[in-house]
């Protein structure tokens, strides 16, 4: 086996990040020392990234889990290697991601030429320019849709995710009939986080203006609502698992010695 | 920050456009419901920009925004439509608009959006 020159690394071992090296070969990877193994890209089947971190799970009963750090030069060498080479459903195509952030087309957003790669947790795209991953638990919408590209109305699977509370829309362009293939494999992948029933319109409402991130004071006066009826709609919202609650809000009222303080405070005011 | 005029069918976009703008210091100068009265309150109102949508009754958004870049051709229109029509881009830029948003929409980029056409 060719191996690159051993890079630093630190690799997780009995629950502590420890020093170690790692080779990144043609088929395989090396890592020295204490874990001295040797992991071959067929036998990977997932890969997480985490900044300056991957997680690398292998085996026949995926019961493998290396976690490596290391410099962001070496990692996306690493990621290259096991996204083209690893155990997983992947294919040439087209992908333009970001497309659309936050509702607001992206300017200089164009079309690379790639591979994409599906795994356990999540979609690979993997280009000369990028690397990007769609967790496949941010994936809030699958389409398979027609987008005119270089005046051509063609067949593009449109993918709407979350980056950071950020709502974003990649498009994947490859022959229909692998286009189709790709976009049954996500619906499956992504059939837990689909709702089947429908909200009231005004639950719909609210839905949409915490979307579009509306606190709940300009909800309660943009819709009219009391405090009350907006903490019954978050309620249902929060069972159905649309939302999750971030803070709770207090409501206060002041206490005597509050009170005091105030009327204190104004008497001693030059103004009053 | 600058003066918008808001052109949107619905009420519920309108206030919803109108909370985000106003979150961010803009002066919102005036809505419409549809492209003839759009184009009637630009003309009487000279916003710095618009926000329109694009399917409407009566004119749609991009008739109105033609008619705005013929009477204003340094007009800046910022054209909003659904999820789906992303195809009217083309016809839109075409037509003179500064910039697209798509619903749903999220404030923080909506502001991001305004900022940059404003200051273009």
């Amino acid at each position: 086996m060719t191996m690159m020159k051993s890079v630093p690394i630190k690799v997780e071992h009995g629950g502590k990040w420890v020093p170690a090296t790692m080779g990144i070969g043609e088929d395989r990877i090396h890592i020295g020392a204490p874990l001295d193994c040797e992991i071959p890209y067929r036998s990977m089947v997932d890969l997480e990234a985490k900044k300056n971190q991957v997680t690398i799970v292998a085996g026949p009963d995926a019961a493998e889990v290396y976690r490596i750090a290391s410099v962001e030069k070496v990692l996306s060498v690493l990621k290259k290697f096991v996204i083209t080479q690893c155990s997983a459903y992947r294919l040439n195509a087209f992908f333009m991601s970001p497309a659309i952030r936050g509702g607001v087309l992206v300017q200089d957003a164009h079309w690379e030429k790639g591979v994409i790669t599906v795994m356990k947790t999540g979609i690979w795209f993997i280009s000369q320019e990028s690397q990007v991953c769609i967790p496949l638990g941010d994936v809030t919408g699958i389409e398979l849709t027609r987008r005119e590209i270089q005046e051509k109305d063609l067949d593009v699977v449109k993918i709407d995710h979350l980056i950071e509370n950020e709502v974003v829309t990649s498009f994947v362009l490859c022959p229909k009939t692998t286009l189709q293939v790709l976009y049954n494999f996500l619906n499956e992948a992504t059939q837990g986080s689909r709702y089947e029933g429908e909200l009231d319109p005004l639950t719909g409402q609210v839905a949409m203006l915490v979307y579009s991130g509306m606190d709940s004071s300009s909800i309660e006066n943009m819709l009219k609502l009391s405090h009350k009826d907006l903490d019954a709609i978050y309620e249902h919202l929060l069972a159905t698992g649309f939302a999750e609650v971030i803070y709770i809000r207090k409501e206060i009222q002041l206490t005597t010695k509050g009170v005091r303080y105030i009327s204190d405070a104004v008497k001693s005011s030059p103004n009053q | 920050m600058g003066r918008i005029l808001i052109v949107d069918d619905t009420m519920f976009m309108r206030t919803l456009l109108k909370n985000i703008l106003f979150s961010g210091g803009h002066d919102i100068v005036g809505e419409a419901a549809d492209g003839a009265e759009a184009v009637a309150r630009y003309q009487e109102l000279k916003p710095d920009l618009v926000t329109m949508d694009i399917v409407m009754p009566k004119v749609n958004g991009i008739e109105a925004l033609k008619a705005i870049k013929t009477a204003d051709p340094g007009a800046k229109v910022i054209m909003c439509t659904a999820v789906g029509q992303e195809q009217m881009v083309k016809l839109a830029i075409k037509s003179g608009a500064r910039g697209y948003i798509v619903k749903p929409f999220q404030a923080p980029k909506v502001l991001e959006e305004v900022k940059n056409v404003l200051s273009a």
